[in-house]
């Protein structure tokens, strides 16, 4: 158990409660910027929205942040007392957006660990001309004056401490020999020779200083000791055991609330000798609330009702766009209770979860397969009637913790939506984004690392990918520039693709520019396919675009693109039609941690290539055998080469089978390309845990990982990508 | 300004001794029975503490503990808001629950330790005990 096990801290609460209200207000923003204005609702949701983050940062000692955030919410108390008319909306949405920009930024810093200095006075300026301005166009007599909100009702401060807090909180056990004189000031010298490293200390029993009779009690109860510090459980038993006549000694690191529990515990009097703690401990009279303040249950319930409103909100307010008066728009009634039912879960538990299942499937397959199961004459069926039982249930939980772990896209292509608006405004161009599945669930981890990824895509639709209004008009392109971002499940992968109609690619422009980059090697240009010609630009610092923008250009983006995508085991497919526009298709395995996998053998070594990688198994014959001159062997399956690899030769195995008919040829394919491997036999199918090769071993070509099999040996976990590219 | 420090640990009571002393006359104490002690004594004599900081982890009363009886004290005594005595926490417990739990129970400031020297006298500025 570590730090981290502990519920959060003030300042991630902090953080975490900024990010979400600042996540709702781009929201709120990107989603009126068609109606022209912000509704009632939403005018109330942002000012909710900056009051809270105006009051938490006052608290944390951010006044750069509490002085903005009064000031946005000073523009939208005054919006929403006198629902002024003419408010330049766009000017107050790119002035809200900046807010969230300068907080985010700020958020960023202080989770580095930095000082929040940036200057927001700039901004505080800018708002209170708007604000002014606004003032202005409200005829004198009706106003209601912006009243000076106190910044605080009742002031409350909470001063981070100086150093990241790496204290950690251990509970020691100490047992004396039965025969020990002077147990107590043994005891006590024990204490004394952890003071210095200390940042609190508490014993029991805490009379043994004064009260000798309290040696009797250590050595028939023990001592206890609970120690708040920064040091290891190492040094702390180096401390403890200097002194003589220690039995034993058990050191643990507990949680902060353990810790306090045992201070009350220690406190309970240990009045004298013989009837102490002979009855239960009393339970402790502090507890720690454990409730989540208010403002994360409104958080979770607003946004239940955003997300049940949001559809119908756009819709309606685009109608309304016409109609001179505002009248407020109506939404449905929010479901609160419902909201109620999450609880939000530090992201390490669920990898510990997750982790802990991973070996729970690896012990049921070694006892499963136990090789002492396999005495002859052995009558198992009762035992594998509950062995089939104990199966189902590791199964579901697998199954339970991986939903656990998914999440919908809907957050990732939210921040997109932002970026398409920011680009296409920049580049004067008129670009809509059209998203398709964002309630498609894909694994945290894996949304983690396709975030960057698709930003990158999305820039390059909006940059290159869709022409200047001019160059549409001239093409006789009539429709506006469009984006399509579409998530949908196929078959074990989540494919995510980002479509534009714009000019497409250019064949001849990127064979051109490979041309010269001398990437075409032997191949012929008609050899080559367009998906070949299109994976061109994938490759490190190929672009054909001869000027370089703010946003992309210089031929670093798609390579790393690439790499991101291939790190969490997915691939890009490039489609493209001249003049009507290209699609990226980003495909992405759903998970991670577990997967298919199928089991062969090579003399005696194990691999495993996962199932979804795997075409075919097939015993040829030994004349569909080509064997060229440089000794690079071909197989032929159905009219249809195949380049072959024999593991046992790649991997210097000895033993192994060499005669192609005594062995089994196993076909992988990887990204539309197809690889024959040459294996001795096969051994079965089984749901394998993946792990990284251990870091004292080089990296080995082909080899992505490694597993442990049922009867307890260990499995290479082919990379069938990385045969193909060899 | 007259200030009650209430610490077991005697390098933190030290630290704070030296670090409130430049900013008016500090009285300490080892555990929350005494600073309640202390803070009654203090109330009696017409020489009320400005502020009170109570430490989390103490034996006999934690701070928690003593921070409500001060409180309900003065409740009882029917001090006006004012008047009443200004409380920092001091502790190393610097969860999200056990910071709200503070608040509820009427401390002002909350210093999770160590303690940043520059935004504590901060604080006390804003709190207006220093000037």
């Amino acid at each position: 158990m570590s730090d981290d096990m502990i519920t959060e801290g003030m300042l991630d609460m902090f953080i975490f409660e900024t990010e979400q209200g600042l996540e709702n207000l781009q929201n709120i923003c990107l989603d009126s910027k068609d109606a022209g204005e912000f509704d009632e609702d939403n005018v109330n949701e942002i000012f909710r929205i900056m009051h809270t983050i105006k009051g938490a940062s006052a608290v944390m000692m951010y006044q750069n942040i509490a002085t903005l955030s009064h000031k946005l919410e000073d523009v939208f108390y005054f919006i929403r007392e006198n629902q002024p008319d003419n408010v330049p909306h766009e000017e107050l949405v790119d002035d809200v957006l900046e807010v969230s920009d300068f907080i985010t930024n700020e958020l960023e810093k202080i989770k580095d660990g930095l000082e929040s200095d940036g200057d927001s006075t700039e901004l505080i300026e800018r708002l209170s001309t708007f604000l002014d301005k606004i003032q202005g166009n409200v005829p004198a007599e009706t106003v209601v004056p912006v009243q000076e909100t106190p910044l605080q009702e009742t002031p409350r401060f909470y001063i981070a401490p100086v150093a990241s807090d790496d204290s950690r909180f251990y509970s020691i056990f100490i047992t004396y020999m039965k025969d020990l004189d002077m147990a107590n000031i043994r005891a006590y010298m024990a204490v004394n020779s952890l003071k210095g490293i200390a940042e609190d200390i508490l014993f029991t029993p805490s009379d043994i200083i004064t009260n000798p009779e309290s040696s009797n009690v250590v050595l028939e109860f023990g001592f206890r000791i609970a120690l708040q510090t920064t040091e290891g459980p190492d040094r702390i038993m180096e401390l403890v055991n200097s002194s003589a006549g220690i039995e034993n000694i058990e050191i643990n690191e507990c949680t902060s609330e353990e810790f306090l529990e045992f201070c009350v515990e220690a406190e309970t009097p240990v009045a004298t000798a013989g009837e102490v703690l002979t009855e239960p401990v009393k339970t402790p009279t502090i507890l720690i609330d454990s409730q989540k303040p208010q403002a994360v249950k409104e958080q979770m319930a607003k946004e239940a009702e955003a997300a049940g409103a949001e559809a119908v909100n756009t819709e309606e307010s685009k109608k309304e766009e016409g109609t001179p008066k505002k009248a407020p728009v109506k939404r449905p009634a929010a479901k609160k209770g419902e909201a109620q039912s999450f609880i939000s879960v530090n992201i390490k538990k669920m990898d510990l979860l997750m982790d802990l299942i991973g070996e729970l499937v690896i012990a049921e397959a070694t006892v499963l397969q136990n090789p002492d199961l396999k005495v002859p004459g052995l009558d198992l069926s009762n035992f594998q009637k509950s062995a089939a039982q104990l199966s189902k249930i590791t199964s579901e939980l697998q199954d339970a913790i991986m939903a656990m772990r998914m999440m919908p896209l809907k957050n990732t292509f939210q921040k997109m939506n932002r970026i398409v608006y920011d680009t296409s405004k920049k580049l004067g161009k008129d670009i809509e984004l059209e998203v398709i599945g964002e309630d498609t669930e894909v694994d945290k981890n894996i949304i983690e690392h396709i975030s960057d990824p698709l930003m990158h895509l999305i820039r390059n639709s909006v940059d290159h990918g869709i022409e200047s209004n001019e160059e549409r008009a001239e093409a006789g392109k009539t429709e506006k520039g469009r984006i399509i971002l579409e998530a949908k499940n196929e078959g074990g992968q989540v494919w995510i693709s980002v479509s534009d109609n714009g000019h497409g690619l250019n064949r001849e422009n990127i064979l051109a520019k490979a041309k010269s980059n001398g990437l075409l090697g032997s191949r012929s240009e008609k050899d080559l396919t367009d998906k070949e010609v299109f994976n061109f630009i994938t490759l490190p610092g190929f672009s054909t675009k001869k000027q370089v923008t703010e946003y992309s250009g210089r031929g670093v983006g798609m390579d790393v693109v690439v790499k991101n995508i291939q790190d969490v085991g997915g691939m890009l497919d490039i489609e493209s039609v001249q003049g009507e526009g290209s699609t990226m298709t980003m495909k992405i395995p759903l998970t991670l941690a577990i997967i298919d996998g199928i089991i062969f053998s090579v003399a005696d070594t194990n691999f495993v290539s996962p199932t979804n990688s795997v075409a075919e198994f097939i015993r040829l014959s030994s004349d569909k055998l080509i064997v060229e001159p440089d000794g690079e062997e071909y197989v032929m399956i159905r009219e249809e080469y195949y380049p072959l690899i024999r593991l046992n030769k790649f991997y210097h195995l000895n033993g192994a089978v060499d005669n192609i008919e005594d062995g089994i040829v196993v076909v992988l394919t990887h990204e539309d390309k197809n690889l024959a491997i040459f294996a001795d036999k096969l051994i079965g199918e089984q749901e394998i845990v993946v792990k990284p090769i251990p870091s004292y071993i080089k990296k080995v070509n082909g080899i992505s990982g490694c597993t442990q099999l049922g009867d307890g040996s260990i499995s290479l976990i082919i990379d069938a990508g990385a045969l193909v590219r060899a | 300004m007259r200030i009650l420090i209430a610490e077991d640990d005697f390098a933190s009571r030290k630290f704070m001794l030296k670090f409130l002393s430049k900013f008016g006359e500090c009285d300490v104490t080892v555990d929350g029975m005494e600073a309640v002690d202390a803070y009654l004594m203090a109330l009696d004599a017409q020489t009320p503490y400005d502020l009170v900081c109570l430490d989390i982890m103490m034996p006999a009363f934690d701070g928690y503990q003593a921070l409500k009886a001060i409180r309900d004290i003065e409740q009882e005594r029917k001090i006006p808001e004012e008047e009443r005595a200004k409380i920092i926490m001091t502790t190393a417990l610097n969860e999200g629950a056990n910071v709200n739990k503070a608040f509820d129970l009427g401390c002002v400031a909350y210093a999770g330790k160590p303690i940043d020297q520059a935004k504590f006298e901060s604080v006390l500025k804003k709190l207006e005990l220093i000037p």
